[in-house]
């Protein structure tokens, strides 16, 4: 019977050594691609910041209310969804909680939904959301190519009343610790308060004409912004899951060497002490 | 020449932060020039070649979509996409147009022909500045 125990126990200490090398090296990874991810955020804030000035410059100083993307055509039109989220699981509660937080704003709307991530599609597929398909599941995969493609159709979707506002889902990296749901209303635009500058700007061939020729630009950018800060989000949250299930597993093979080593002893000890009985008789 | 400060941001990051002497985009009504002491402008751009001379050194470029804007001697240069003409995957670009033309072809509405059309112009922009620049 102790001998039976004593090789339960070995075997367990060795399924979870394995299991063990598996997180660990799934973090490692995770916390490589977190590295990437985190620098091509850096990489994408100047860009947004300056469509996003100009923007806000341009509203200012036209207030007279002849600017398009300000207010839906159609009212009534559906609310359009961005949702970003994961292509794989294993990411602690990354997936989960930006789906869930993004069922609780669509729930009972007249919405539309264009999930970004194969979980994502999935989730909605589930629930039978109305799905809008631009050709983009795999986050991994979407490049600033296919971020500028979608806006350019959602943008239009908004000047012909097919939809009356655009939101955007999505997991902010705020720290490699801490990640948090985050909506974002892109469209109808909203005039930040603020004074205009001074300077006198020449804009080419008219305001309006430019600024018609931002809103793509700037609904791309923030989306592609966005799609940096999920996968890094993303990467954090696998990497910070794998570490506690790693030392999870170096717990349990500690307490359970433990055992084996409890169990190895007494076996001797009785051995000991059958041979001993043994020989007196 | 006088040099002014020039610096060109993408979504991908910063493609050239210093002293230009001159700058020639294609903004949407053409192309445009740009030296030290330009008036403040904002313009979006178009689909074209950009011309960048730096230290007496000319650059080319493809450069695609996004603004220009000139803020009080400040150039700043803001596309979506921006290559190097030396950087340009040509092949790539070439593969590229030829899956837009056969899109084009198998269109079957109008909103599917003008993402055809974008693609094509955006690979026919890459391929002419990079043969523009010498390279085969």
């Amino acid at each position: 019977m102790a001998s039976a125990t004593i090789k339960e126990i070995r075997n367990r200490i060795r399924s979870i050594d394995s299991t063990r090398q598996i997180t660990r090296a799934m973090e490692l990874v995770a916390s490589s691609k977190l590295k990437k991810a985190q620098m091509r955020i850096e990489a994408s804030r100047p860009y947004f910041r300056i469509i996003y000035g100009t923007l806000q410059d341009i509203m200012r100083k036209n207030s007279d209310g002849s600017l398009p993307y300000l207010a839906p055509v159609n009212p009534d039109g559906k609310a359009a969804y961005i949702v970003i989220a994961g292509d794989r699981g294993l990411a602690g509660g990354y997936n989960s909680n930006i789906l869930r937080s993004a069922q609780s704003h669509i729930e009972g709307k007249n919405a539309c939904v264009l999930p970004i991530g194969k979980r994502a599609k999935e989730f909605f597929e589930n629930r039978k959301a109305d799905i809008m398909s631009l050709g983009c599941q795999e986050a991994e995969r979407v490049s600033v190519g296919d971020c500028f493609t979608v806006a350019n159709q959602l943008c239009a979707d908004f000047r012909n009343g097919a939809i009356s506002s655009l939101s955007l889902m999505y997991t902010e990296f705020v720290s490699v610790l801490s990640q948090k749901c985050s909506e974002i209303c892109l469209l109808p635009l909203k005039r930040e308060e603020g004074i205009s500058d001074k300077l006198d700007i020449l804009y080419e061939p008219s305001p309006e004409e430019t600024f018609e020729a931002m809103i793509p630009e700037y609904v791309g950018g923030v989306l592609y912004g966005a799609l940096c800060e999920s996968r890094a989000s993303e990467h954090a949250a696998r990497r910070s899951a794998m570490d506690t299930a790693t030392q999870n597993a170096e717990e349990m093979i500690d307490s359970l060497s433990l055992k084996y080593n409890q169990a190895r002893q007494a076996a001797i000890t009785q051995e000991i002490t059958e041979i001993v009985a043994g020989s007196r008789q | 020449m006088t040099a002014f400060p020039l610096t060109i941001v993408t979504p991908d990051g910063v493609q050239f932060d210093g002293q230009a002497e001159q700058l020639i985009v294609r903004t949407v009504s053409g192309d445009m020039g740009v030296l030290a002491g330009h008036e403040n402008i904002v313009c979006p751009l178009g689909m074209g070649q950009a011309v960048i001379i730096s230290n007496g050194e000319k650059r080319t470029a493809a450069c695609i979509g996004g603004i220009l804007t000139v803020l009080g001697g400040n150039v700043r240069l803001v596309p979506t996409t921006f290559e190097w003409a030396d950087q340009i995957d040509l092949p790539r670009a070439e593969d590229a147009g030829r899956r837009a033309r056969q899109q084009m072809n198998a269109a079957s509405d109008s909103a599917q022909l003008r993402l055809a059309e974008a693609r094509l112009k955006r690979a026919l922009v890459r391929e002419s500045v990079a043969r523009a620049y010498g390279r085969k």
